[in-house]
């Protein structure tokens, strides 16, 4: 039977290069943190250089119901590729294109595909719009998520460790030279994301005094 | 004790500390927490069983606010991927032996101010 693709793309700028962006992208654990009002619950059952199995339990816009599925995505140079089977029972296919700007800036073009009966069809403005909102929410939790970890790099941040001249009570170097941001999948963890355990958010909801200005 | 608008500076110890002015008192009885940037520090300032106290607000897993959410139950939560931080004195509760820096505070004529280098 002839099948039909529903298609939505979004594309958007970030003041980053794209490598920590891929680093936001590629980060499972954050789900429940950053994200904690959208997901619940996050495991990864497989993982190696740069490709993983994840389970994940979140609530999409316009749905009010949660949702748990498995994902797979791996990276593929400079782009991300990700299937997610929900229980819903549709197959989401996502890619994330990532491209350098001047300027240690990157824009990000995402596509969201599904491929399904001809019937489907009249829900296309539906798929459409929730995957607006659903890219935008996500995308205004993680941007300053991935602005703030450029700036701590650019500060001399090291991971599991911190900033070296604040954690000593030091002068900060005159130096002002930082290293070029890499991106080495997996993203190190000490959680429990990869036992059976998985990691939850800790709250439902809670009072935000945001980010530092 | 010298008095600029931004600074003080005290003798301590046989060396001159300059503090840098962080908050007022009023604007920290406001929510009881706040974060702020001096130069290159990010600082989490809040109130703690009577006590005002300082912390790097930068957690040492991956850079994340580690006030980004109000405490709760003596507990930081960072935002990012939920390292928890006693109130009590910055160490980490889920990940010991990575706790967060404290910062020596002044407190002049309700205004608070803050040492970033002890």
């Amino acid at each position: 039977m002839k099948r039909i693709t529903l298609t939505a793309q979004f594309q958007a700028e970030m003041d980053c290069p794209k490598e920590v962006v891929m680093w936001n992208y590629y980060d499972h654990e954050h789900l429940v943190g950053t994200h904690y009002k959208l997901y619940d619950k996050a495991r990864v059952l497989a993982e190696r250089d740069n490709w993983s199995l994840v389970y994940r339990s979140k609530r999409m816009p316009l749905l009010p119901f949660y949702t748990s599925g498995i994902g797979f995505q791996y990276m593929d140079g400079n782009v991300m590729k990700s299937f997610h089977k929900d229980s819903i029972g549709f197959m989401l296919e996502m890619e994330a294109d990532f491209k350098d700007l001047p300027n240690e800036r990157c824009s990000v073009t995402v596509t969201y595909r599904i491929n399904t009966h001809p019937i489907f069809k009249m829900f296309e403005p539906f798929f459409k719009k929730i995957f607006k909102k659903w890219f935008w929410a996500t995308w205004e939790e993680d941007a300053p998520m991935r602005l703030r970890r450029w700036k701590v790099h650019k500060l001399g941040f090291k991971d599991f460790s911190g900033i070296e001249y604040v954690n000593k009570k030091l002068a900060k170097p005159e130096d002002g030279r930082y290293e070029k941001y890499e991106f080495n999948p997996p993203v190190k963890t000490a959680s429990p994301i990869k036992t059976v355990q998985g990691v939850e958010r800790p709250f439902t909801q809670n009072t935000e005094l945001g980010y530092t200005d | 004790m010298a008095t600029q608008e931004q600074v003080i500076t005290v003798q301590e110890e046989g060396r001159e500390v300059a503090y840098r002015y962080l908050a007022s008192v009023e604007e920290l009885k406001k929510t009881g927490q706040l974060t702020r940037w001096i130069d290159d520090h990010d600082i989490l300032l809040y109130e703690y069983e009577g006590q005002i106290k300082a912390l790097s607000n930068i957690c040492r897993h991956f850079g994340g606010p580690v006030g980004y959410h109000k405490a709760r139950d003596g507990e930081f939560v960072c935002l990012w991927h939920n390292w928890r931080f006693s109130c009590k004195d910055g160490s980490c509760l889920t990940h010991p032996g990575l706790p967060l820096r404290q910062y020596g505070l002044k407190i002049v004529d309700e205004k608070i101010y803050v040492d970033l280098l002890g």
